[in-house]
């Protein structure tokens, strides 16, 4: 983003700021900003859409909470979790659960750069990592 | 000389006498007539003999004697000097007896300034060899022990890396289902009151 001009960050940051609906991106109102940038582009669309798509995809990142997990997790879970990430960072979040064997047991949760880690792997590595 | 010469004329001037008073008396006149003996011969030998004294005494006697005199006089001298010379030889030995006890003395004295000079050499050279032995000796320990602790913390860091792959691959084939739901649950728990 740093490479990308000023005027086109401030674009970007204003059609994201339409895209939101109550904190969260809007499907439609993601298509009602491309459909108007189709009629009327800006100075310099290709680099405004770039821009626009990796802000959009932050946005979606920082409303997702990605679930990696050894075993089986039940859906009572993964709701208990997304509501106390809702909680913490003020805005709905929702949960997408990925298995991933190497941690043994126990889950890791990534939600936009933050990541909450519970796992037996986990707790073997900063043993490792004391030692 | 001389006085021998008197002796041997005494007796035939006494001869003579005789004679003339045996002239008076007969007896020295018989014995003289006897004996044959003529005054003029005997005045002649005796003028004779004295011409012969006197030269004798003169060129030969005296001269000799004078050497003599000479002699002694250069010999007593040659004792003098002798003795002067031995004096001064006595003082010139004490003299140098004396200076060599003084450059003994002198001597001595740098000898054993060289001695403890060298000693002092060698004591601060020993002191600074052990020193530097003792400083090496501290050096090689500390690394002996860095070294020693290094080993053990890399044997410790193998260790504890061996048991974690151990245990990973242990659990990783014990581990049930059940136990990973049980475990997931817990952390769930964790994860929520965060």
């Amino acid at each position: 983003m740093s490479a990308v001009p000023a005027k086109i960050r401030a674009f970007v940051k204003q059609l994201v700021q339409l895209s939101l609906v109550d904190g969260c991106v809007s499907a439609e109102q993601v298509a009602g900003i491309l459909e108007y940038l189709e009629k009327n582009p800006p100075a310099n669309p290709l680099a405004s859409l770039q821009a626009y798509h990796k802000a959009i995809a932050v946005e979606i990142a920082k409303g997702e909470a990605r679930v990696e997990h050894a075993g089986p997790v039940t859906a009572e879970a993964l709701a208990a979790i997304a509501s106390a990430l809702s909680k913490r960072y003020a805005r709905p979040v929702s949960p997408l659960a990925t298995a991933n064997p190497t941690l043994l047991a126990g889950l890791r949760v990534r939600i936009g750069d933050d990541v909450y880690e519970s796992s037996v792997a986990g707790q073997l590595a900063a043993l490792s990592a004391a030692s | 000389m001389f006085s021998l010469f008197l002796a041997a004329t005494t007796p035939a001037h006494e001869a003579v006498t005789a004679h003339e008073g045996a002239a008076s008396g007969g007896l020295v006149h018989d014995l003289v007539e006897k004996f044959g003996i003529d005054a003029t011969n005997v005045g002649m030998q005796l003028l004779s003999f004295t011409i012969l004294a006197y030269v004798l005494y003169r060129f030969a006697i005296k001269p000799t004697l004078a050497t003599m005199d000479e002699r002694n006089h250069q010999i007593e001298a040659g004792l003098k000097n002798a003795e002067a010379t031995a004096t001064k030889l006595a003082e010139a030995q004490q003299q140098a007896a004396a200076q060599l006890k003084t450059a003994q003395l002198e001597a001595n004295k740098i000898i054993d300034e060289a001695r403890k000079a060298a000693k002092e050499l060698s004591e601060r050279e020993t002191a600074a060899a052990t020193e530097r032995a003792n400083a090496l000796v501290t050096k090689a320990q500390q690394a002996i022990e860095l070294e020693h602790k290094k080993m053990l913390a890399d044997a410790q860091k193998e260790i504890a890396r061996l048991v974690v792959a151990t245990t990973e691959r242990v659990l990783a084939k014990r581990l049930s289902d059940a136990d990973r739901a049980a475990y997931n649950e817990t952390a769930t728990r964790e994860l929520t009151a965060v």
